[in-house]
């Protein structure tokens, strides 16, 4: 278990120190912020734009980040020689590849995790505004709280992150990761909105599902084919995985105000289950069958 | 030293394959070694002469295409057998998003240790080698030198039995070369079995009870460095040939 936790925690914290990562996660919290800002004279509107802007921002920027994560990690692994001397010590080739894909969707996580609690702080923001535009008449005022806790949520960490990284030390792009987390906990769960988020968790856990088969076959193409290569084949499964995301309809079951059916996330994890198992299985093929230089 | 043999190969053959599977190279061509515990044992030989390659398959990374690899009587894949071994890979690979300190603790997980005995270990060895001043700075923006001696404290991490060292003196300066000489004899006194590659004859003289000379895949020579009756270099010489010298010449001519 010291083995696989060992693996996981530096790959979760390779991702998380990527420039790349903080780069995907700043556009996906721009993309939550803004658009719902840029709609907010669609007036009663405000929160289902905010929800909508955050389910997409954690649809994109998370399939970018499974897309590409795997691929950087496992490869820089394999040419960099670190792959090398982890496998010379007591630790199978499958229990690597397997705890550095974990180590993957940790980090994954990590992003969606920032994402839909900023998505949540915005909604809290928007329906404030909602209330001082109700009561006073002021459209200007509407967007301003949620902008403003946006706003927040994305300046706060990098200023956080610059400050300890001259005077501590700290890691930039961990610490600015870290107080995003921190940031967006608190600015969604100052007014927590149970009902608001049973109605999202399964809208997430359905949004974040298409995103695991991306991360997993990422990760077995890259121990197979080199950087190129393997996204290319990942970037078929994507191609495979489109239609199916069509028949998610998660926008519309949150627009009618009732949850999203249990009968049906259910057959959404049946299906995802396989989906992920495949990948991994071939994954684990792949690493066990190749040399490794 | 006893008789217990650490590592052993019989007939080992590597061809390495393009991806249509055909043949590119015969790294190593029918090689029989064998190591005994408590021994230091160099592996010579000029570059391409498949030393790597050797170590690589002892170490269960590349798999033989032929022949047979044993490691403390085990396949090299085999857990419990890897897990009584250190490696010091050629260049010095290890993650630059981590400090020394994380780095041995990286290493002292891959290893098993708790998390007090891990850290217990790493401030012995990064008191060994020198680095507790550094030991929270990210490895990336070390001088090779010290990169080298993080790496050299990795291999140690797990106390092992037997020490994979592929030229362990190598991006080093003169003093830290002489440590690193002086650090290998003292393992060995305390009964640990030392693999090891150079290209610096000087270093296997000085360290080695045993060499093998490879050239071409295959073992031209093998012997105890004190019975070769004259300086190992040319010992080598005459085993694998001055080559270059020759090349040299119709170059300048």
């Amino acid at each position: 278990m010291r083995r696989w936790l060992a693996i996981i925690l530096a790959t979760a914290l390779e991702l998380l120190c990527e420039p790349l990562f903080l780069l995907v996660l700043l556009a996906a919290l721009v993309l939550a912020a803004v658009a719902p800002a840029m709609h907010y004279h669609q007036f009663g509107e405000a929160s289902r734009m905010a929800r909508d802007a955050g389910l997409s921002s954690v649809l994109i920027g998370g399939a970018v980040v499974a897309f590409v994560g795997p691929v950087r990690t496992f490869r820089r692994e394999f040419e960099t020689g670190t792959a090398q001397v982890a496998l010379a010590h007591s630790v199978s080739r499958t229990a690597f590849f397997l705890s550095k894909t974990i180590g993957c969707a940790v980090a994954y996580f990590a992003f969606v995790a920032i994402v839909s609690l900023t998505s949540l702080t915005i909604v809290n923001g928007a329906e404030i505004g909602g209330r001082f535009a109700s009561v006073r008449g002021d459209m200007a005022r509407l967007w301003g709280p949620s902008f403003a806790l946006a706003v927040a949520v994305i300046v706060l960490p990098l200023v956080a992150g610059a400050v300890l990284n001259r005077f501590a030390r700290f890691r930039f792009t961990l610490t600015a990761n870290v107080f995003a987390l921190l940031v967006a906990f608190a600015g969604a769960f100052y007014r927590f909105d149970a009902a608001l988020a049973s109605r999202l968790l399964p809208a997430l856990a359905l949004a974040t599902s298409p995103a695991l088969v991306l991360l997993a076959s990422s990760a077995a193409f890259a121990v197979r084919f080199k950087a190129n290569a393997a996204m290319s084949f990942v970037a078929l499964v994507a191609a495979c995985l489109m239609p199916a995301l069509g028949c998610y309809c998660l926008s519309d079951a949150l627009a009618d105000g009732g949850s999203i059916p249990a009968g049906y996330a259910a057959l959404a994890f049946a299906v995802l289950a396989p989906a992920v198992a495949a990948p991994l299985v071939l994954g684990v093929h792949f690493i066990n069958g190749r040399d490794v230089q | 030293m006893n008789e217990e043999i650490v590592i052993s190969l019989k007939g080992v053959r590597k061809t390495f394959r393009d991806f249509w599977l055909r043949p590119t190279v015969n790294a190593v061509d029918g090689l029989d070694l064998s190591v005994r515990r408590g021994e230091v044992f160099g592996l010579l030989g000029p570059n391409g002469s498949g030393k790597s390659t050797t170590i690589k398959m002892i170490l269960g990374l590349l798999d033989p295409t032929a022949g047979e690899v044993l490691m403390f009587g085990r396949s090299p894949r085999s857990l419990s057998a890897r897990a009584r071994l250190g490696y010091l890979p050629e260049l010095s690979y290890m993650h630059p998003f981590l400090t020394a300190r994380e780095t041995l603790m990286y290493y002292a997980g891959l290893c098993g240790l708790s998390r007090n005995e891990g850290a217990k270990r790493t401030a012995e060895l990064l008191a060994m080698v020198k680095l507790e001043d550094v030991a929270n700075r990210a490895v990336g923006g070390f001088s090779k030198g010290m990169a080298r001696r993080v790496a050299l404290a990795s291999a140690l991490v797990g106390r092992p039995e037997l020490l994979v060292l592929d030229e362990p003196t190598s991006g080093l300066d003169p003093v830290s070369t002489k440590e690193v000489k002086m650090l290998v004899k003292a393992l060995a006194a305390n009964g640990m079995t030392i693999l090891m590659t150079s290209h610096l004859l000087a270093d296997a003289e000085d360290v080695c009870d045993r060499v093998m000379i490879l050239n071409h895949g295959k073992a031209v020579a093998e012997g105890r460095v004190a019975e070769l009756g004259g300086s190992l270099e040319d010992f080598f010489l005459a085993k694998v040939g001055s080559a270059d010298e020759f090349v040299l010449a119709d170059f300048l001519s």
